[in-house]
């Protein structure tokens, strides 16, 4: 059968790329003619600017000499980002048109926003009839593929779950050992990975804010590059690093990560941890599968379901059950802060107090903790810092245990609503945190040049 | 038992007998090397023979060129005007993104049939050899099959080597062959969690014989005479001698022209005009009589990875003047005793002056070449050693 799959491809570093490389060499495997279309140049046999209504007209002139279209989809392939109503009606109207044309047409979701199906308008219009033109639509859960059926109207038969890892293989041939040594980690370090393309909606932070205290050998490793310069993930890049220097044993690699080291890293990890705070399904969790490494996750979009019946996946709910299964999975209580025993009574209580404030410190990872713990400095820090220590983070309600109405509609508004909730959370308790930490510096760098402070 | 089992790839981004590219040349020999070491050898290449132009002249497909199998996939070459600004910030030391390195890498040349034909077959190979490094082909292509990936490096302290995107390439295949010392060091300098690694060497083929006379008679070369063997262009260092040589023999009038074989144009400078003998690209044989008819052989680019000319200028006991910007020629140069080098104008003068002044001494000095080569670099060591490298890197089928 001769394909065309329109999709983003290597040497382009881009997790959609991949999987659609292993899915090409699959089906030429199987003896299929497949070429490729890529909306840049690259390893594809052709490419094209796919984005707005004259993408969709362009690749209506390519489809007719193959018996079937696969499209690897995202939206930011077609639409313009941001786009309008009208600018979305026109180019689903656009790829209808090349769908229409195609013999046959198979569309694999990597993402998509349901709502931009859902009403009357005409772009709502306009996509459920794009969607029609679908033979088969591929997603990875039962929850997308119910939420694809309600929101584009498109018969269920025609909505398959393919599953996400299907035609994944190896990249990397390292053993544990060897990727740890051509990583320059240490051989007895408890590896926890990050890793993947570093955007907000990863939640890294997380991942920081959860080692944060962990005794060595435990070692966090977030590794990734930054897929698109706009501001705020450059910014968002630059803020982990700033923090991960904060945490002792934190690391953060930003660079470009092929195929082959992305499964090295994965192989060199003890545990690897994905702290989204919201994604479709992951290509990085199915790797870990493939690779045999334990994941410890958060439970957002489809994850849950892609997990299910997958050993070694934890799924927690928020941050401190993140905290708890790092914690759990380093099996590490907190470094005593010190060998020496607690001062003695004799030593008078403010030697005691600066010691429980040292060790306090020490638990909290560095984060005020980074001076001399004995030192006058350390405790000027803890008490400057006291107020805001003192605000606890924020979590969304527990919607609670039991049957009936009452607990179900508990349970419907928090998944209606944590799209939206939950980033303010995030940000509110990484906001408490940055705060309590620049205080800390101001108050350090007060110290360093000796200037007098009075206390309340 | 592993020894010689399994089909090795060669995979330049050009090939011929006429491409003239040490790093193509050398994988051309080494090619033939290993073939009559019994080794099942294949070339995958492309059908283009310039790396400008990347025009497809050759037929795509499988034939068989001198006893090697040759597949050739066509070049698509859809160079972006983006691609000449990225370049420019490259070479001008900025920081590019990784979006913008890989919108530079795939914004020139590419291959996609040679890409998916590696990507269809690479059970079908033990090891593929690529070079060089900042090529798409290599980029590309060893990523597919990182595990069969060895790379002759053909690394140069250049802005690209410093790219983000090779990054992976250094580190994850399968392993890098080396062809000297200082480019091992730099390597290392690069990405100290370089793959497995190894300093081979390179090969020199050593001639039965040398002709110089009959080579000037052939050419109507009179008087005595320096000689540049390779790529007439501004990496290569072409343009900053020509320059150089011009603003020397403003001041002195030097005993010597200036022969030059190998590809592209000469453009001689004001100063130059008739002091410059072009003999085209040459035959092996030919090659190799002017190497041991010149008075000396100027190496004059910073790139170098090994420098198979000032090999084959040794061999021919011919001493060397080369450009002290290149590590690698400079270690040489050290190792060997048989080469001058010079880090500005008035020091290349002063080599020019040595060699005009004091011929015998000159050519005492460069006696000390060919044992150094002979020692080192013949074929029969360098395929010892990159034989073992690819029985120890790749699995066996």
């Amino acid at each position: 059968m001769r394909i065309l799959m329109v999709t983003p491809y290597p040497p382009l570093r881009d997790g959609i790329a991949s999987y659609a490389q292993q899915s090409v060499a699959a089906l030429r495997a199987q003896g299929h003619d497949v070429e490729v279309l890529s909306p840049g140049p690259s390893a594809a046999h052709h490419h094209l600017d796919l984005v707005g209504p004259r993408g969709g007209l362009a690749l209506a002139k390519r489809v007719r000499g193959y018996d079937k279209l696969v499209v690897q989809f995202h939206p930011d392939f077609f639409y313009p980002v941001p786009s309008s109503p009208t600018q979305r009606a026109e180019v689903s109207a656009a790829l209808a048109v090349a769908f229409r044309l195609a013999p046959r047409v198979e569309v694999v979701v990597h993402e998509i926003d349901y709502r931009h199906g859902r009403g009357a308008s005409p772009a709502a219009r306009a996509a459920r009839a794009l969607w029609r033109q679908v033979d088969v639509v591929q997603v990875h859960s039962e929850s997308e593929r119910q939420r694809f059926v309600e929101a584009f109207g498109v018969p269920a038969g025609r909505v398959q779950i393919v599953e996400h890892g299907a035609a994944f293989v190896p990249r990397s041939r390292a053993d544990r050992a060897g990727a740890r040594a051509s990583l320059g980690i240490e051989a007895d370090a408890r590896l926890f990975l990050s890793i993947g393309f570093i955007q907000p909606h990863k939640g890294y932070d997380r991942a920081i804010d959860a080692f944060r205290g962990l005794p060595a050998p435990a070692r966090l490793d977030v590794v990734g590059s930054v897929r698109v310069e706009e501001p705020q993930f450059v910014a968002y890049a630059q803020e982990l690093e700033d923090r991960a220097q904060a945490v002792r044993g934190a690391h953060v690699h930003v660079g470009y990560v092929s195929d082959e080291l992305f499964d090295r890293w994965i192989i060199a990890s003890d545990v690897v941890v994905l702290p989204y705070r919201e994604i479709w399904s992951s290509g990085v969790l199915e790797r870990a599968r493939l690779l045999n490494r334990p994941v410890i996750a958060t439970r957002v979009g489809a994850l849950e379901e892609q997990a299910a019946g997958v050993e070694g996946v934890r799924l927690v709910d928020d941050d401190a059950q993140l905290r708890q299964a790092v914690w759990e999975f380093a099996q590490a209580e907190a470094e005593p802060f010190t060998a020496a025993p607690w001062p003695s009574a004799a030593a008078g209580r403010d030697a005691i107090q600066a010691e429980v404030v040292a060790r306090a410190a020490q638990r909290r990872g560095g984060a005020v903790g980074a001076v001399s713990a004995h030192s006058a400095s350390a405790q000027d820090v803890a008490f400057a810092t006291a107020p805001l220590r003192r605000v606890r983070d924020v979590h969304l309600p527990d919607p609670g245990p039991g049957r009936g109405v009452r607990p179900f509609a508990r349970r419907v508004v928090r998944k209606l609503t944590a799209w939206q909730m939950q980033p303010v959370v995030d940000q509110l308790n990484t906001l408490t945190r940055a705060t309590v930490e620049s205080v800390a510096r101001a108050t350090d760098a007060h110290e360093e040049r000796g200037e007098p402070r009075e206390r309340g | 038992m592993s020894a010689r089992a399994g089909r090795i790839g060669l995979v330049p981004a050009r090939y011929g007998d006429r491409i003239v590219g040490g790093a193509e040349i050398v994988l051309r020999q080494m090619a033939f090397g290993l073939q009559a070491r019994g080794w099942d050898v294949e070339i995958l290449t492309t059908t283009a023979l310039d790396h400008h132009s990347w025009a497809n002249e050759l037929e795509p497909g499988l034939h068989v060129e001198d006893g090697m199998p040759v597949r050739r996939f066509p070049v698509v070459d859809t160079t972006t005007p983006e691609r000449g600004e990225l370049e420019r910030r490259i070479l001008a030391g900025d920081t590019l993104t990784i979006t913008e390195q890989q919108r530079w890498m795939n914004g020139g040349m590419r291959v996609p049939e040679l890409y998916h034909h590696i990507l269809d077959h690479a059970d079908d190979y033990r090891a593929l050899v690529f070079t060089p490094y900042p090529f798409w082909v290599t980029f590309a292509c060893s990523q597919i099959a990182p595990e069969k990936s060895v790379l002759w490096t053909c690394l140069h302290d250049e802005p690209y080597a410093y790219l983000d995107l090779f990054r992976p390439v250094f580190t994850g295949s399968a392993g890098l062959l080396f062809q000297s010392g200082p480019e091992q060091d730099l390597a290392l300098r690069i990405a100290p969690d370089v793959a497995p690694h190894e300093v081979v060497g390179c090969g020199v083929e050593v001639p039965e014989r040398y002709d110089p006379d009959g080579f000037r008679e052939r050419y109507g070369i009179e008087g005595r005479f320096l000689l540049y063997a390779g790529r007439r262009e501004g990496a290569k260092g072409w343009d900053e001698l020509l320059e150089a040589l011009a603003a020397i023999n403003a001041r002195r009038d030097l005993p010597f022209t200036l022969v030059t074989m190998g590809a592209g144009e000469v453009r001689p400078p004001r100063g130059m005009e008739g002091k410059v003998v072009d003999v085209g690209f040459l035959d092996d044989d030919e090659r190799d009589n002017a190497f041991a008819a010149a008075d000396a052989y100027l190496q004059p680019s910073r790139y170098e990875a090994f420098s198979r000319t000032i090999m084959e200028a040794w061999l021919a006991g011919t001493p060397v003047i080369a450009n002290g910007g290149s590590e690698v020629v400079r270690w040489h140069c050290e190792r060997s005793g048989a080469g001058l080098t010079y880090d500005d104008e008035l020091e290349l003068e002063q080599c020019l002056h040595f060699l005009a002044d004091a011929p015998q001494e000159a050519a005492a000095m460069a006696a000390s070449g060919r044992g150094y080569v002979l020692e080192n670099y013949t074929w029969e060591l360098v395929l010892d050693r990159v034989e073992a490298q690819l029985e120890a890197w790749t699995e066996a089928p």
